[in-house]
């Protein structure tokens, strides 16, 4: 087998389950998983948070390793399941190397919601919140319109490539700006509070933290303290940026909150 | 309640889009979502404690997503991350602040607090469920090494 191919392969896979949110866990597995097709004796994985190493070794043979960086990372569970499914199938050898990095190739592209659909998400996860917080029915409405300019937001945040912290926070003062402005002058009968709450459930870092404590538990602290720091960075960041909108509303407002 | 539930189920459907789910799995992710939420919504209502409703909730929701992983052959984390959601201390957050700023220092530390407590009640439900199916696991391939 071409060994070379193969740890590039299992190296791809660590880096898009790595990059898609997977625990460190479930990278490491599948890349050992994948490495046991090789027929060097040696085979050892690694996987941080922030990198991966992979090396093949062989009595009388060049060793191999491949190290490899991991910038950025969001959630993306449809390149998980892909890369899960394939690891699965070459390794009961129903699919060779060659065939397992094309299509690696291809998951590592794939998007399956398109900008606008995620834009119609994030509206749609505000509006349902309302009910769930109390809301009435105005208040659907209102938090629809809330999730609008939170869709703008993020559209804004990705085009201008800026760290977790200052992306949440500039989100979330959009969100309570908005919100506080709709209450006053467009639907008065409306709640601002009910429009906060459930507008910033998409921002609070629910995946991340379920996801940090799953590597703290299988012993992976590395990455669990990394994604733990991250959980409570950018929940920070949403209450900042909530209470700087709020600040800010009141002064725009002359005074009053 | 109801309309509750129907709210939950469609949240965690339209947040299934943000997380790119799979379309064969979103109906059964959101579901979890639902019975997770009626679950805390029970529990609320006779204990008036969203940490153990939290916690008792996200217990279900991680028995459900382990079984459904199972079932459906897809990683845990599909039903898990999403199944969660609703009960993610969004609210008691923003509350903390919002009384840190009318300069109530009492009601925003309640607050504060209740989040930390909601935080720790997944933390605790998830962990538990892991454990248990790992054992289950470990159980299990013993059991295949005897029959063979």
């Amino acid at each position: 087998m071409e060994e070379k191919l193969l740890l590039e392969s299992v190296v791809l896979a660590g880096e898009i389950m790595l990059a898609s949110g997977a625990e460190v866990f479930r990278v490491e597995e599948t890349m050992q998983y994948m490495l046991r097709r090789s027929k060097y004796e040696t085979k050892e994985a690694i996987v941080l948070a922030t990198g991966i190493f992979a090396t093949l070794d062989a009595a009388g043979k060049k060793p191999l390793t491949i190290v490899k960086r991991i910038h950025v990372r969001s959630t993306n569970v449809n390149r998980i399941c892909r890369v899960n499914d394939l690891s699965r199938r070459f390794c009961h050898g129903e699919i060779d190397v060659e065939t397992v990095y094309k299509e690696l190739k291809k998951v590592e592209k794939e998007i399956l919601y398109s900008a606008k659909m995620k834009a119609l998400g994030t509206i749609g996860v505000s509006a349902s919140f309302s009910f769930i917080y109390g809301g009435k029915p105005v208040d659907l409405l209102a938090s629809g319109l809330t999730g609008v300019f939170l869709a703008i937001a993020n559209w804004l945040v990705s085009r201008v490539r800026i760290n977790d912290f200052c992306s949440s926070a500039f989100c979330s003062f959009v969100v309570a700006f908005s919100a506080m402005f709709i209450q006053r002058w467009i639907l008065p009968t409306s709640s601002a509070d009910v429009m906060i709450i459930s507008t910033i459930m998409n921002l609070v870092p629910g995946v991340c933290f379920t996801t940090a404590i799953r590597d703290t538990l299988n012993g992976d602290y590395g990455s669990g303290t990394a994604r733990i720091t991250e959980a409570i960075v950018v929940a920070l960041a949403v209450a900042a940026g909530v209470g700087v909108g709020m600040v800010c509303f009141r002064a725009f407002n002359g005074g009053s909150l | 309640m109801i309309i509750q539930i129907i709210s939950a189920f469609s949240a965690v459907f339209m947040f299934t889009m943000l997380l790119e789910i799979p379309r064969k799995y979103v109906v059964y992710a959101s579901a979890s979502g639902a019975i997770g939420w009626w679950v805390y919504l029970i529990v609320q209502g006779k204990e008036d404690s969203s940490m153990l409703a939290a916690f008792l909730s996200t217990l279900v929701v991680a028995f459900l997503s382990h079984i459904l992983a199972r079932i459906k052959k897809a990683p845990v984390t599909v039903f898990l991350v999403s199944g969660t959601l609703p009960a993610v201390p969004g609210a008691a957050i923003y509350r903390s602040v919002y009384f840190l700023l009318h300069d109530e220092q009492v009601q925003a530390i309640h607050y504060l607090n209740e989040t930390i407590l909601i935080a720790g009640g997944i933390a605790m439900a998830i962990s538990i469920m892991d454990s248990l199916f790992r054992l289950i696991a470990i159980y299990d391939r013993r059991n295949l090494k005897a029959g063979s």
